[in-house]
């Protein structure tokens, strides 16, 4: 029964992450993210998608703001945050930010102001349900490392 | 001290050396090892010793196996030994760069797995997850690597350490500099190899990156087995310029140097340098600036050298133009340039070198060394008959046009034309004259210059890029891609072609020159509307003549503009280390380094040549013990600094401590204060912003916009016709399902437990 939670949570985990793939929330480079976590840098996914969220927490906000403003719009502008954007989301797998992102781009060229109004709500929610699943994953994550540190303290992971 | 007797030894084999502390016995060790190594340049190796002083070199053992690479003009930390000659408690020292790269090539071409181990990433990107995935993934590609969020500071950062990089990867948008921009300068003034990523994958985005002269184009998400093979730029390009300098300055190449001596040798004559380049099989090439230019006496045993900078090219080229080309003589050359201390030696070799890098006119050059020499041209026999850097040199780039033209054993004049108006649509009468000329050349053999004529010919457009854009440009230009077109189209088993893309990195220098060459490209190719733009990785196809000309008037780039800085690099690079040491000003927070030489053995440390700072994220030493084993040899009392900030890094036991992810806050340029604070909660376990919505919640209205996006994402697709294509993602069904959190950890009290 010890080792019940450990694995149950591991299921979880894994559970949630297929579900994530499946819905191309995710995608292979997520993968890769994982794959270059080891002992030297134990904490590498996490690490990288808090600076993932700082970042385009940033630029969201800047998008929205550029967005909102009374007079013309600085397209230009816009388009710069979305490629930087898009190649961040794009860098740690985020498919559908990515994709949104794309979208997002073409309407910033073309000037279209109410696609750009749609892509950016798009993009928010999107962007927010990536977040909460990957709040999700990582809290799953700290709960079976302690469960599972709790039984083996001297097991190495 | 206790320093062993060194055995001597055979060439290109370092000798193990002992340290232990105390540079004296660092600097009569290694000194006492170049020497009988029979390496020449001592000077470089005291400089780099000198400016070793300070910390107490402790026994640094990299490995008690066989093979570390000796990447010289990598200034590499590796060095090569035999299996044999090792012993447990022997001792390496890493080394700095040497000015001779012979071994380099041998060694790069042994290919270990050891080898791309230590190459000195630079990384510029103002995305702070991109740089910190594409650090990490370099580290463990084993890479030397730097962060930078903005390409002013790395700039600066490569001018101040020249030579302590060997590639640089950099972000095409940015918001400080543009991409381009940043390669223009790193391609002019560092020549190092730059490799470009973009999450654009479109074709013109990754066109424009090989006009301004990358190495190579990355598309977002770069992936690991990507970065895994940038070194190949690196390689290259030392080849390539190595067999330039291979002669000068050797003291194994007795041959060379008894040759050297002769006055007659840097004539410019076509004979003489058949002669030179005939006899010995070696793979060293012509020699060439190899004359001080203090010294007016070029017969002497020494080989110094002639740095031949951007300005000083500038002025041969100009001057050659100006004289015209058939009579572009060393003399006249001299007299025109007007430089004083350069002798006529000098610009004859430089004259040789410069020609000998055109693809074509080295086509002419050969085949009059076959009749020479007298060997029956054959298709694959002219590639092995005559020796040395001409073939390898001209192996990617020129081979198509030695195979056509071996094929066809000479180029009609009128099979030029037809190919090339039927190519290109032009008149043909602009080719004739051109033919004509070749023609003229293959005849006249005797003739001194005749090279050189024709070599101008080609080699004008691209000499006069500058200045003469406007005019003279367009049709000489077209000529010579013409003529390049019609090689390119002939021989059907023309397998070689596929080779000319990775040449793109060779010669970079001319950036401004590329610039032109594809802005008039691009104005020919417009009007050829069959002429479709093509990714520079379809150039293997022979149905893109034009498009393959790119790449190989790329590659007539005037080298010789590179090989004296990348000497110079080397040289610097061991000149600066010194200096580095003592004043290394760099207040930039925002460059963190990781050097990975040794990632197994527990006293390893890799003595970092460019380490002298004064802040305390410089330099970092990637320690696998705990700190205070931590030497950095060339640092000057900083030690204390980074023993505790930085040595908490990389595979050592101790946890990430918040003080470095401060530090490594500074790359991504976030200066606001909280930063630390995040960092602190990061390493805590990952402390979410607060989550906007429940999941459930979220779910539905996800999915109820998703129908919405796709809507909208057809409305935008079917009025928009700017779509970028998207990243290039796999698909779910190659997702496999398997234990993926088997490594992972994200939170510190995990390895509180396990540790």
């Amino acid at each position: 029964m010890l080792g019940f939670g450990a694995d149950l949570l591991w299921a979880d985990m894994n559970r949630l992450l297929a579900f994530l793939f499946h819905q191309g929330v995710l995608d292979e480079q997520f993968l890769q993210l994982q794959q270059l976590q080891d002992e030297a840098s134990p904490n590498f996914v996490s690490e990288v998608v808090n600076i993932y969220f700082h970042e385009s927490e940033k630029l969201l906000n800047n998008l929205r703001g550029l967005l909102m403003e009374r007079e013309l719009s600085d397209y230009k502008k816009m388009g710069i945050h979305l490629n930087q954007f898009m190649g961040s989301s794009s860098s740690i797998g985020a498919k559908r930010v990515t994709n949104i992102c794309v979208a997002f781009r073409a309407a910033t060229d073309q000037s279209n102001r109410a696609g750009c109004l749609r892509a950016l709500e798009m993009l928010e929610h999107e962007y927010c349900y990536l977040k909460n699943k990957l709040h999700e994953l990582f809290q799953i994550e700290q709960q079976r490392a302690l469960v599972a540190g709790v039984r083996y303290p001297v097991q190495n992971q | 001290m206790g320093d062993k007797e060194l055995k001597p030894c055979k060439p290109k084999l370092i000798k193990r050396i002992r340290l232990n502390g105390g540079h004296e016995g660092l600097n009569e060790n290694f000194s006492r090892a170049c020497r009988s190594r029979g390496e020449g340049n001592l000077e470089e190796r005291r400089s780099f010793h000198n400016g070793r002083r300070g910390g107490s070199l402790r026994k640094i053992v990299v490995t008690t196996r066989v093979s570390i690479l000796l990447l010289c003009s990598l200034s590499a930390f590796v060095l090569r030994f035999s299996a044999s000659e090792l012993s447990p408690d022997d001792v390496v020292a890493l080394v700095a760069p040497m000015a001779q790269s012979r071994s380099a090539g041998d060694a790069c071409k042994g290919g270990t797995a050891e080898f791309p181990a230590g190459l000195r990433v630079l990384v510029v990107d103002d995305d702070a997850t991109t740089l910190r995935i594409i650090e990490q993934m370099s580290i463990r590609c084993r890479y030397r690597v730097t962060t930078c969020t903005e390409a002013t500071v790395a700039l600066n950062l490569l001018r101040e350490r020249k030579g302590c990089f060997d590639v640089v990867l950099s972000d095409v948008h940015m918001p400080d500099m543009d991409g381009y921009k940043l390669l223009e300068h790193v391609g002019l003034e560092m020549d190092l190899p730059v490799i470009m990523m973009s999450g654009d994958s479109t074709t013109s985005a990754v066109m424009k990156g090989i006009r301004h002269g990358a190495c190579d184009y990355l598309i977002k998400p770069v992936r690991e087995e990507e970065l895994r093979n940038i070194w190949q730029h690196v390689v290259r390009k030392i080849w390539n310029e190595n067999k330039e300098h291979d002669n000068s300055g050797s003291l194994e190449d007795s041959d060379w140097n008894k040759r050297g001596n002769d006055d007659t040798e840097y004539t410019s004559s076509v004979a003489d340098a058949a002669e030179v380049v005939k006899a010995p099989k070696k793979r060293s090439s012509l020699k060439e600036e190899d004359i001080e230019l203090e010294s007016d006496d070029p017969a002497t045993s020494k080989k110094p050298r002639v740095v031949w900078s951007v300005e000083l090219h500038q002025q041969f080229v100009s001057a050659v133009n100006q004289l015209g080309l058939d009579k572009a003589v060393p003399k006249r050359i001299l007299e025109l340039m007007n430089v004083p201390g350069l002798t006529r030696e000098n610009v004859a070799s430089h004259l040789q070198g410069w020609l000998m890098r055109l693809p074509v006119v080295n086509e002419k050059f050969r085949l009059y060394l076959k009749r020479l020499s007298g060997v029956a041209q054959q298709q694959n026999g002219m590639l092995n008959a005559v020796p040395g850097t001409i073939e390898s040199k001209l192996s990617a780039t020129g081979r198509y046009d030695i195979q056509a033209l071996a094929a066809a054993g000479h180029v009609p004049p009128e099979t030029l034309a037809a190919l090339h108006a039927e190519l290109l649509g032009r008149p043909a009468t602009s080719i004739m004259s051109t033919a004509d000329q070749a023609t003229l050349l293959q005849a006249s053999i005797g003739l001194k210059h005749s090279h050189a004529e024709h070599a101008v010919a080609y080699g004008q457009p691209f000499v006069k890029c500058p200045s003469n854009i406007g005019k003279d440009f367009p049709p000489s230009f077209l000529t010579a891609n013409d003529v390049s077109s019609g090689y390119g189209a002939w021989p059907s088993s023309n397998n070689t072609m596929g080779s000319v893309r990775p040449n793109n990195s060779d010669e970079r220098v001319g950036t401004q020159y590329n610039n032109m060459l594809m802005d008039i490209l691009d104005h020919q190719q417009r009007q050829q509307p069959q002429q479709k733009q093509q990714q520079h990785q379809q150039l293997k196809q022979q149905q893109q003549p034009l498009v393959h000309d790119q790449s190989c008037s790329i590659n007539v780039q005037p080298s010789c503009l590179v090989i004296p800085s990348q000497s110079c690099d080397t040289l610097q690079a061991v000149n600066g280390s010194a200096s580095v040491n003592q004043n290394c000003s760099f207040g930039m927070n925002a460059i963190i380094d990781y050097s990975l030489l040794s990632q197994k053995s527990n006293n390893s440390v890799s003595a970092s040549q460019f380490s002298g700072g004064d802040t305390k994220t410089q330099a970092v030493l990637y320690a696998h013990t705990t700190p205070s084993t931590c030497s950095m040899s060339s640092i000057n009392g900083s030690i204390p600094q980074l023993q505790n900030s930085t040595l908490t890094f990389g595979g050592a036991r101790p946890l990430f401590s918040p003080l470095p992810m401060s530090d490594r806050q500074d790359p991504y340029g976030l200066k606001s204060g909280d930063s630390l604070d995040q960092v602190c909660l990061r390493n805590i376990g990952f402390i979410g912003k607060g989550t906007c919505i429940p999941n459930r919640f979220v779910q539905n209205e996800i999915e109820s916009s998703v129908s919405d996006f796709s809507q909208m994402k057809v409305n935008v697709d079917s009025t928009g016709n700017t779509l970028k294509e998207e990243p290039n993602f796999i698909n779910m069904q190659k997702v496999s399902r398997r234990p993926i959190f088997g490594r992972y950890q994200s939170c510190d009290h995990s390895s509180v437990f396990t540790e």
